[in-house]
């Protein structure tokens, strides 16, 4: 059985004889990629694809996260604090990551939301699909096009605090600029699709370990119409739509389910998102993938990762439905042997 | 008046607050009473709010932006009353490698509505920062945040580098952040872990009592 079909099966909710694993996203980070790989790690022009798919096969992965990709990033300037290069997206904002620190925003979109109501997203028509084609044609991995709608995205290239405030004070101005961020990524969606992506991930964070960053019901008002009718036009090419939130999203899941998801990804237990407690409420409806902890994959040991990897294939293999995976994506500060250990009792739990 | 000033606060309504203080001032009322009797109890009030999930980010950042617009009224009233009570000074921020600050700041607000002097180090600080600031401004407390598991990790140098210093080694310290627990705070020889921005407050004021 491929990749491709045992996420599938599982989807369909048919038996499988060990469940499917795998991670959205490109998955792992590059540096992860390359402590696994060692010395089979290659540096040449076709890198990427050649350690990520030798990585996959090391592991023992079914999925691959592929995205239509635009241009690349402009270098704007140097940063004065930090001497490090400014450089601008294809979204128009502008970034730069100081010295052993995160990715910083230097400028947003917008700083007042006239000017955000002035922003317009970038034209995708020209963008490249072949990193989809090229998954979907050389491999047999369950292929997941990776795109976002108008939470995550819309709040990386205005800033979180502004972007969570104009929801309050301007709040006509984020909802013209949620449908336009939905607009583009519908049509990214539309093109991942066509390129032969398996399944279509919407990545968008809308909670943190406690509950939704905004009001569920400004959600409801404002959000998840606009997310229901891209949600509803994906489908309609018959493609599984896998939704990816960090944090505790208990109080809005009916609300995704209506919105038409197939697949909430993410489940993180240190948010009270257990799979196998969640499949016991929504099972039916929903399918759920990740669940080990990146925590644990970066602080434990591999003997506590394979036995809470074994304890949670046992409570949520049942009656399929269940990917697993890493609780988001597995950072650079992950232990390798945790994820290989992840990965092999993956293997090893067949029924 | 006093639900007026409350209200304003639980609202985020910057500009009706500039009217009530200012009002409040007129009518011959202690900068002191204002923020002890109508800013803090509204800001404990989005406090527990947000703690129950009757209030989300966007109301507690807005009810946080009135705050400090109250207290940049107040403060030259404030200045002016030598027989003002002195509030403990909290130094926070992000630690170094780490941008992220909307945990941090959230903690900022809470504690700027119990009544605490807060000096916001923002993101990315060295462990040198911290303890500077920490002396400079005399705090008796110091709140570290984080929100990746690979930063976190510099939480320990920090609190070793205030245990080393004669003069700062009894400074009282909090952590918080997403993948910080109670395990971690012990690990590393912290005082204190918040899981929450409204628990940093009642930490504080347990590690002070």
């Amino acid at each position: 059985m491929t990749g491709r079909d045992r996420v599938n099966a599982a989807l369909q909710r048919k038996a499988t004889s060990r469940v499917p694993v795998g991670e959205i996203g490109g998955g792992y980070t590059e540096l992860i990629v390359q402590k696994l790989l060692a010395e089979d790690y290659e540096t040449g022009p076709d890198a990427y694809f050649q350690n990520h798919l030798k990585l996959r096969q090391l592991l023992g992965a079914d999925i691959v996260g592929a995205r239509v990709t635009g241009p690349e990033v402009v270098v704007t300037g140097i940063h004065p604090d930090w001497q490090t290069e400014t450089y601008r997206d294809f979204w128009g904002a502008t970034y730069t990551q100081p010295p052993e620190a995160t990715v910083q925003l230097v400028e947003p979109i917008a700083s007042t939301p006239e000017a955000l109501v002035e922003w317009t997203p970038p034209d995708v028509s020209q963008f490249d699909k072949s990193p989809i084609q090229r998954w979907k044609q050389d491999t047999d991995f369950f292929v997941l096009a990776t795109l976002n709608a108008g939470f995550d995205l819309g709040y990386e290239i205005l800033g979180f605090e502004r972007f969570l405030m104009w929801t309050m004070q301007a709040r006509d101005v984020m909802k013209s600029y949620f449908r336009k961020l939905i607009s583009t990524n519908l049509q990214l969606a539309l093109m991942s699709a066509e390129a032969g992506a398996d399944g279509i991930l919407i990545a968008d964070d809308l909670a943190f370990n406690t509950g939704t960053f905004v009001d569920p019901n400004y959600l409801r008002e404002d959000y998840f119409p606009l997310l229901k009718d891209m949600i509803g036009k994906i489908k309609a090419t018959g493609l599984p739509v896998f939704f990816h939130s960090d944090g505790d999203l208990r109080s809005i899941i009916p609300d995704l389910i209506d919105c038409g998801i197939d697949v909430l990804q993410s489940c993180d237990p240190n948010a009270n998102m257990d799979i196998p407690t969640l499949k016991e409420e929504y099972g039916q409806q929903l399918a759920f993938m990740g669940n080990i902890d990146v925590d644990l994959l970066a602080n434990g040991t591999p003997e506590q990762v394979r036995q809470t990897t074994k304890s949670l294939i046992r409570d949520a293999r049942q009656g399929g439905g269940f990917i697993l995976g890493a609780s988001n994506v597995v950072a650079s500060y992950c232990q390798p042997e945790n994820v290989v250990a992840m990965y092999k009792t993956a293997h090893e739990e067949t029924e | 008046m006093t639900n007026a000033v409350q209200s304003a606060i639980i609202l985020g309504n910057i500009r009706s607050i500039q009217d009530d203080i200012s009002n409040l001032l007129d009518d011959g009322i202690l900068a002191q009473t204002i923020l002890d009797e109508h800013l803090l109890p509204g800001m404990t009030i989005v406090g527990e709010r947000f703690k129950r999930n009757e209030m989300f980010l966007p109301q507690v950042l807005m009810s946080g932006q009135a705050m400090q617009t109250a207290i940049d009224i107040l403060k030259p009233h404030l200045l002016e009353n030598p027989n003002q009570e002195k509030k403990l000074t909290v130094v926070i921020g992000t630690v170094k490698g780490d941008m992220h600050d909307i945990g941090k700041n959230l903690v900022r607000i809470m504690l700027m509505g119990a009544g605490f002097t807060v000096i916001d180090l923002g993101v990315n600080v060295p462990s040198a920062r911290f303890l500077e600031a920490a002396a400079q401004n005399s705090a008796q407390v110091v709140c570290l945040s984080a929100l990746l598991s690979s930063t976190m990790n510099n939480m320990k140098e920090i609190v070793q580098s205030f245990r080393h210093d004669p003069k700062l080694k009894d400074t009282l310290i909090l952590i918080g952040g997403a993948p910080v627990n109670s395990d971690f705070c012990e690990s590393i020889g912290a005082d204190g872990y918040a899981p929450t921005a409204p628990g940093a407050v009642k930490q504080i004021q347990n590690m002070i009592d």
